[in-house]
């Protein structure tokens, strides 16, 4: 045994697991054998990590677990993307996978991209609070600290390209306890150290008057004024758009199945659609990252999902503050429960998220504990605040590895594939610089095979359809003079005309459900949570898609809204 | 309608601005009958009582504005400014000296009765699914559980059973039902739809439709008990869980609200804390009779004419919700003018009496056989005079 | 017959009324007043409701037209009534009150419109 896997033995030991068998594959750690439950599959996960290997394949079966099945997906199949052949393909619809293809389109290449999904950001990407960190919180000489940093700085010119809302609220992290205004001065100096600009230490009374409903227990705070909010979903279909415009495609509704390959290198990818030739191809499968790893012949880690749950209050809160206000973490681990308030685009305050490893990837169900948890944790950090402000609340998972870093580099056993994984937050504060980068990656080895020119007709900026609510009342008018569906509320919480629910149903990428439409046009998003909006939102999805109603999703396939008609003209119809 | 049509007749010139299509609001939808009991004397359905409504509107003359929204709500020194938008005429500015709200109602949501598990396709509020039914012909289920036995509930739990949905069971967390005991009898009895009181929805169950849910019985904290969880399979959930008075376009002009009723407060003529601000119907408290809602409609209506005229009283003197009360409305009184007060009891009693007193002095007295929180009540206080700084009203026990 | 408990709705007290006995000889226990046995009586010799619910229509944006029965039917024929609903379509545009079946499945009573067909549209987005 080599001295590299009897540490991880030991490590092992040490944590009780010594029953798990070990060995060495690719250069990663893999750890075999059976656990009683899920904790121990992850206690394992991370006593094995930062040991000298590339990364902790975990395989370990868990018994509490035997039962519970993979969950699958209903699309049909097909063959209809055999007719296809690109030089670059992205697996994966999140923030990453989007900003990746966009960063490709500055080739002469053609560039698909994947997702399994029905929408784009139905994961990870659509289910954070959508902050953009000042890489305070991260470790330095880590790739989450050096793509934060410069990810962070690239935000505004993103948002100008892409045209999607971006503010810069700044970030309060509060202290309980008056020792630690103490270490304002070290703070100060780690912040200097990790390039976070504008670093300030704030008295108990600063903060009182910057923000007068903060936490009742605050002794002073550190303020980091580069933190800004982004609707991470919108972040996703604006980057998705940009990149159709500059000529990707897109396949929702496709799923990985596997890879054609010949010695090392990716020939095809087979999917439940057809098989589809590649000259290179990107994981930023997110979740299911190793998954696709595993599938190209290239797994080295193991992804392992942590839940977070995520609250969000009533428009009317946002009056009540003005930064995003959490509490000091003072310690860098990188599991501690973080969390916090933040003041959303729209108005509205989002709680959360907290954090709880589990085992399904894509469970998203909610338990009473998780909503208490942000009640006591963080709906307390703005006194104004009550339980009776919440409207809805909904839960994620983060792609987490166990060595809690990005793993952002070509494959080192299959010639054409990228890995994009393990990114976690703060990913989307990150997914400017990552695209970059692994846009370089990626020509580099497209060079190799083929003459890589820029793509001359490169147009960073996106195309936007009409926002009434950001025109003024001459240039509102025209609009709806020009098309009175611009002036047709349908969404009366949150004021959505039908015009830009038909906007995002005719859009490049197509909103087709009724939670793809609600999170592009916010038809549904308010306080009533749809109950008033959604039959007229289905009409008009039936309408413009020339589909029935009882097609209508409310996410995927399987999610029909309306289970039938209860007259059907001219003839007896039983609802049976 | 009723207070545009009040205001009307007393000489003001009104412009009633509806979000919707065809005015009627909810009514439109409760094709039930069971309206107009104390107003007609008759059992009229929801969309016919809109009609006598819309009818005497017609009649008026008066200027409706259809499937117009209001944007912006800003008051300057005499007037109101209102920003409101349509598809026919774009975005555009209208003032007005009176302002009367009559925004309805909407319906809590399962997040904000902290349902958990999965968020799939198949949770309806029981208006959503009415509107569906109703208005569309739309089936939104097959087999539906119920969560809440308020009487849009048990109505849509009937109408669903009409229209060949089998209803698995009405879940009231409370240990009696939330409506009235007419719909108990008509709706549920009538086509054996089980109810289960002290029983609650814990969790949904599906990833994309609804699977099923699991409901526990609930101990008197109303907590659910440990062991009673049991799951029921179904493909639609609707709720039936309360209802919101909906104000939330008047917080420009910061009226004072009312904790226990989720409206703004309000004095005998309808009138809120903000001079020419009027509110009336659902929007400042939840009434279960329509009759009540027009009856606030029209005083609104009348008041506002008067105030635009110049008859600018406003009430100073509180009315306390006293012991056994869950709320009262106006919670505001002008001395010296008859008051219409509405009320509910904080709990199901019988044989109480209800006084209202003012400074240790009988105003009011009346008996009640048995008195239950669905059921509001009403009783007009004759004028008080000027002295007096505040009323109380309580339920005590018969004597 | 056997024993019955009904919930009596004549007003607010909501008595629990038990009636048993046979045709003439029936027993009512339980009420408050004399309107409790009259409501009891109706109620175990021969219920009867209102019926509420929507028919067809050949207007798209006016998919279902709601209707109401002219005046109370047997409860028990209410799912007979709903197949003869069932199968009717409206070919104008009604105004509450108009007659859309007489005689519904043979009770005497007719089937009549409850709302305006003629003001506005009924289902939402379908004008533009």
């Amino acid at each position: 045994m080599s001295a590299e896997l009897d540490t991880v033995k030991k490590a092992l030991a040490a944590a009780n697991l010594a029953d798990v068998e070990i060995m060495e594959r690719q250069g990663a750690v893999v750890l075999e054998g059976r656990v009683k439950n899920w904790q121990q599959y992850i206690e394992a996960g991370y006593a094995a990590s930062g040991l000298g290997f590339r990364g902790v394949v975990n395989d370990l079966e868990v018994e509490e677990l035997e039962s519970s099945k993979q969950q699958g997906i209903s699309s049909p199949d097909d063959l209809s993307i055999e007719k296809y052949s690109f030089d670059a393909v992205v697996i994966g619809g999140g923030v990453i996978g989007c900003a990746v293809a966009r960063e490709l389109t500055r080739y002469n290449i053609k560039v698909a991209l994947l997702d399994k999904e029905s929408d784009l950001a139905r994961h990870t990407s659509g289910r954070n609070n959508g902050m953009i960190h000042p890489a305070m919180a991260v470790k330095r000489g880590t790739k989450k600290h050096q793509y934060n940093l410069r990810g962070n700085r690239m935000f505004r010119k993103v948002a100008n390209e892409l045209g999607f809302e971006l503010k810069w609220p700044g970030s309060f992290a509060m202290l309980d306890k008056n020792w630690q205004l103490l270490l304002g001065p070290y703070a100060r100096g780690i912040a200097s150290k990790k390039g976070v600009q504008g670093f300030q230490v704030l008295s108990k009374w600063k903060v009182k008057e910057l923000e007068p409903n903060a936490w009742e227990e605050q002794k002073g705070s550190f303020y980091m004024p580069e933190t800004g909010v982004v609707d991470p979903y919108k972040v996703t279909v604006a980057y998705a758009e940009n990149a159709m415009q500059n000529g990707a495609t897109i396949f929702l509704n496709t799923k990985v199945l596997g890879f054609e390959k010949e010695n090392n290198r990716i020939t095809a990818i087979r999917t439940n659609r057809g098989t589809l030739p590649a000259g290179i191809v990107i994981n930023a499968a997110g979740i299911w990252a190793d998954k696709v790893a595993e599938m190209a012949g290239d797994r080295f880690y193991t992804i392992h999902p942590r839940k977070g749950v995520i609250a969000i209050l009533d428009k009317k809160t946002g009056s009540t503050q003005n930064y995003i206000l959490g509490r000091a973490q003072l310690s860098s681990e990188a599991k501690t429960k973080g969390g916090g308030l933040v003041p959303l685009l729209d108005g509205n305050i989002l709680a959360g998220p907290t954090a709880d490893e589990v085992p399904g990837r894509e469970d998203y169900s909610t338990e009473p504990h998780e909503l208490q948890h942000i009640l006591e944790h963080h709906l307390v950090l703005n006194r104004a605040l009550q339980k009776s402000d919440i409207i809805t609340y909904f839960a994620g998972t983060r792609a987490c590895t166990f060595e809690e870093d990005f793993i952002i580099e070509t494959s080192e056993y299959v010639e054409n594939l990228v890995h994009v994984a393990g990114i976690q937050s703060p990913g989307l504060a990150s997914a400017p610089a990552i695209a970059v980068d692994v846009g370089d990656m990626a020509a580099k080895i497209l060079k190799e095979k083929m003459d890589l020119k820029e793509n001359q007709d490169f147009n960073p900026q996106r195309k936007l359809t009409p926002q009434p609510d950001r025109l003024s009342l001459d240039e509102r008018n025209q609009l709806i003079n020009n098309w009175p569906a611009y002036g047709q509320i349908v969404c009366r919480c949150e004021l959505v005309s039908e015009g830009e629910i038909a906007d995002a149903i005719h859009a490049p990428l197509a909103a087709r459900t009724l939670d793809a439409v609600k999170r592009r046009a916010r038809a549904g998003m308010g306080r009533c949570q749809g109950g008033f909006c959604t039959p007229a939102v289905i009409n008009i999805l039936a309408r413009e898609t020339g589909r029935q109603v009882t097609e209508i999703c409310k996410h995927e396939p399987g999610s029909e809204l309306i289970l039938g008609k209860t007259r059907v003209k001219g003839c007896e119809q039983s609802a049976n | 309608m009723a207070a545009a049509a009040a205001a009307a007749e007393h000489g003001a010139e009104v412009l009633l601005v509806d979000r919707e299509s065809r005015p009627g609001g909810i009514l439109k939808q409760c094709i039930h009958d069971g309206f107009g009991v104390i107003r007609y004397e008759e059992k009229l359905t929801g969309p016919e009582y809109a009609y006598r409504d819309f009818e005497a509107v017609r009649a008026a003359g008066l200027k409706v504005l259809n499937n117009t929204f209001v944007l912006d709500l800003k008051k300057s020194e005499d007037s109101f400014s209102l920003l409101l938008q349509n598809p026919d005429q774009g975005a555009f500015q209208v003032s007005a000296t009176a302002l009367v709200a009559a925004t309805g109602c909407r319906e809590r949501t399962s997040r904000q009765v902290f349902i958990h598990g999965d968020r799939p396709a198949g949770i309806f509020s029981a208006g959503t699914a009415q509107n569906l039914i109703n208005l569309h012909g739309y089936l939104p289920g097959r087999r539906v559980a119920v969560l809440g036995s308020g009487d849009i509930g048990m109505i849509m739990a009937r109408r669903l059973a009409l229209e060949g949905a089998e209803v698995v069971g009405v879940y009231e967390i409370k240990s009696e039902p939330s409506g009235l005991t007419r719909n108990q009898v008509q709706c549920l009895e009538d086509y054996n739809i089980p109810l289960h009181l002290n029983t609650t929805v814990t969790k949904v169950h599906g990833t994309k439709r609804v699977t099923g849910i699991s409901v526990a019985a609930v101990g008197a904290d109303l907590k659910p008990l440990a062991g009673s969880e049991t799951f029921v399979s179904c493909d639609t959930l609707l709720l039936s869980v309360g209802l919101i008075p909906e104000n939330d376009i008047l917080e420009p002009l910061g009226p004072e609200f009312d904790a226990k009723t989720g409206g703004p407060v309000v004095d005998q003529r309808m009138m809120t804390s903000v001079p020419g601000l009027f509110s009336c119907g659902n929007a400042t408290h939840v009434n279960d009779m329509v009759d009540y809602v027009s009856e606030s409609g029209f005083i609104a209506g009348k008041s506002a004419a008067g105030y635009v005229q110049g008859g600018g009283k406003r009430g100073s003197l509180k009315v306390n919700a006293g012991k056994n009360l869950l709320y009262v409305v106006p919670q505001r009184l002008i001395t010296g003018e008859e008051a219409v007060i509405y009320f509910r009891s904080a709990k199901t009693m019988d044989r109480v009496t209800l006084v209202a007193q003012a400074a240790g002095k009988e105003l009011f007295r009346e008996k009640y056989l048995k008195i239950r929180p669905p059921e509001m009540q009403k009783i007009v206080l004759q004028p008080l005079p000027p002295e007096v700084e505040s009323v109380e009203i309580s339920l005590g026990e018969a004597t | 017959m056997e024993k019955r408990e009904l919930t009596c709705i004549q007003c607010p007290l909501s008595c629990r009324i038990t009636v048993s006995g046979e045709g003439d000889q029936l027993k009512f226990t339980g009420n408050q007043c004399k309107q409790g046995i009259e409501y009891a009586r109706q109620e175990v010799t021969n219920p009867t409701r209102t019926l509420t619910t929507t028919v067809a229509t050949a207007f798209p944006d006016f998919p279902v037209l709601p209707v109401r029965t002219a005046g109370e039917v047997p409860l028990g024929k209410i799912f007979e009534i709903m197949k003869v609903i069932r199968a009717v379509q409206v070919e104008q545009r009604l105004k509450p009150g108009e007659v859309i079946l007489e005689n519904l499945a043979g009770t005497g009573t007719a089937l009549i419109a409850t709302a305006d067909m003629c003001e506005g549209v009924n289902a939402t987005a379908v004008k533009l």
